[in-house]
């Protein structure tokens, strides 16, 4: 079985180390992991957006997914189609989950089409103390919900993927991705990533 | 076992130094630059040597050097830089001197440059695609071999999206098997003997160390090329035995073609596959066989349309053979574009199953 999972934003919200964190997260626990980042030249506000692939087996997809079963979704300034691009809503099946940060992501979404998931990731990290720690709160969110991997093997990921002049902030990034796993107690494998029969439905 | 997550450049080099590459050396130019970074970080570290050069000549010249040694040696830069590195490339199939050059290409343009070359005389480089981060780190180990076991010059074709991707990865010596003993290294212990030894790409030979001379060297060519194209052709098909339609694709652009043609499938849709993994040998014989009896050949590729050539010299008039590709890249010109995606592929293969015009 594979899973995609998409994540957008703009420049600065920690999409990449997201990425990386769930990316490295699940390979510690031995799966096949892909993943490919785009992002713009700018450095605060533009384009930003990575897709993982994990898999029980070797990986099929290619590393730019035209479909994706799950979306971490930081920012809506890339939902919907730009000059850059169709959009990552268009990448969405029937059925697939939305973690859609209610801080800073506007746009209407289709909840009878999509699985959507409101998490508040920057109010709940403004509440730990940095509001730039939102994708970790989103990383814990998204291991809660869908179980793709387990919240210490996501805090392991972000361990290995923070930068050497940066690990002044492990400790508070795994505090961010504690709460986001601890916010969403009350949908703790509302869509399980490994036991999910919406596999073949398409958009 | 114990993967990490590494990007394709860093998996790339990982396995290069595995494989027992000790010298390195290129200069910078997207998306090539990250191998030569890793190189320039890692080889130190095992007792290599890597050299930023002044620019891709210089980077031949001294990778011509190292290889010429008996040492695992190797260069690289995208298609633009291996235009400047032909000649030497040239001289050293012709010298019969072993080594690797990666083009981590921009796009697939350059399928032409790697299966054609660009330099003098009767030579043939054997060119593997990977078409992912894992099968880069094999491939990049089967070139290192190849080279050795050919005394040719290897060429890796990566682009982008391998050098950017990352996936969990153990890289880990891979064993093809016995070589023969580099009794040709220049590598300093004949000297002072009367013996020394000496390399050249028209056969000339010393009076102690006789060779087969000019005519021997040139005739000698033709057998050796026809002994590589006879046993190096690699290729992975799939689905191909009951389908009506075959489509062709290599690299990057072959994993999208066998994951959409894996969606069809299920779907129930009588379309295969065809992904030469070694551009040349080009994999003729595969190619052949799977249109035998079909309605049409399809060719995917980010080109104009290059590797079309080789399908159609294979498929020899058996089918019609239709190409679906197209030049697709970014605003930065790295080959990545629109048409990198299972949706716009498979809406090009269906419409050549429904007998419409593909535009690309």
């Amino acid at each position: 079985m594979e899973r995609e999972i998409g994540l957008t934003g703009i420049g600065g919200q920690g999409i990449q180390l997201a990425a990386q964190s769930l990316a490295r997260g699940a390979a510690h626990e031995g799966r096949n992991v892909s993943l490919f980042g785009v992002y713009s030249g700018s450095m605060r506000g533009g384009r930003t957006d990575s897709s993982v692939v994990v898999a029980d087996g070797p990986i099929d997809a290619p590393p730019l997914v035209s479909h994706l079963w799950s979306v971490i979704a930081m920012h809506d300034a890339f939902w919907l189609p730009t000059v850059e691009g169709r959009g990552v809503q268009a990448k969405l099946r029937t059925g697939s989950v939305v973690l859609r940060n209610s801080s800073t992501f506007d746009t209407d979404l289709d909840r009878d089409r999509f699985r959507v998931f409101d998490v508040a990731a920057t109010e709940i990290a403004l509440g730990l103390g940095n509001e730039m720690m939102g994708s970790m709160v989103m990383v814990g969110a998204f291991a809660g919900i869908t179980g793709l991997l387990e919240v210490d093997s996501a805090i392991e990921g972000m361990r290995q993927s923070v930068p050497s002049h940066r690990k002044q902030h492990i400790e508070r990034n795994e505090a961010a991705i504690r709460a986001g796993f601890d916010a969403v107690a009350d949908r703790v494998l509302a869509a399980p990533a490994w036991s999910d029969d919406n596999e073949e439905v398409r958009a | 076992m114990t993967r990490r997550l590494m990007e394709g450049s860093e998996a790339i080099v990982e396995a290069a130094i595995a494989a027992g590459c000790r010298f390195f050396t290129g200069y910078p130019m997207t998306p090539f630059t990250e191998v030569l970074e890793h190189f320039s970080k890692r080889l130190p570290e095992v007792g290599g040597v890597c050299i930023n050069a002044e620019s891709e000549l210089e980077a031949i010249g001294m990778t011509w050097g190292a290889a010429a040694t008996g040492a695992r040696a190797a260069t690289g830069s995208v298609g633009q830089g291996l235009s400047l590195m032909q000649e030497s490339i040239a001289e050293m199939a012709l010298a019969r001197v072993p080594i690797v050059v990666f083009n981590m290409s921009r796009g697939q343009s350059d399928y032409f440059q790697a299966t054609r070359g660009g330099g003098h005389g009767d030579y043939r480089t054997i060119v593997l695609a990977p078409m992912d981060v894992s099968e880069a780190v094999e491939l990049t180990q089967l070139a290192f071999h190849l080279a050795d076991r050919w005394r040719n010059p290897v060429l890796v074709y990566g682009d982008f999206l391998i050098a950017h991707t990352s996936e969990a990865i153990d890289v880990q010596p891979i064993d093809f098997g016995p070589l023969p003993d580099k009794d040709w290294g220049i590598d300093g212990s004949t000297s002072g003997t009367g013996r020394s030894r000496m390399i050249t790409s028209i056969g000339i030979g010393k009076a102690h160390s006789p060779t087969s001379g000019i005519i021997g060297h040139f005739e000698g060519i033709a057998p050796h090329l026809a002994a590589m194209q006879a046993a190096e052709a690699r290729v992975e098909t799939g689905f191909v035995d009951d389908a009506d339609h075959i489509v062709v694709a290599f690299g990057t652009a072959g994993k999208f073609v066998r994951y959409v043609v894996g969606k069809m499938r299920a779907d129930g849709v009588r379309v295969g596959y065809v992904r030469p993994i070694t551009l040349w040998p080009f994999p003729e014989d595969a190619v052949a066989r799977a249109s035998e009896g079909k309605r049409a050949v399809m060719v995917f590729e980010n080109s104009a349309g290059q590797l079309i050539d080789d399908v159609k010299i294979s498929v020899l008039g058996r089918a019609p053979v239709i190409p679906i590709g197209g030049i697709s890249t970014d605003a930065s010109g790295f080959g990545v574009g629109d048409m990198y995606d299972a949706e716009v592929i498979r809406g090009r293969i269906e419409a050549v199953l429904a007998g419409q015009e593909v535009t690309s």
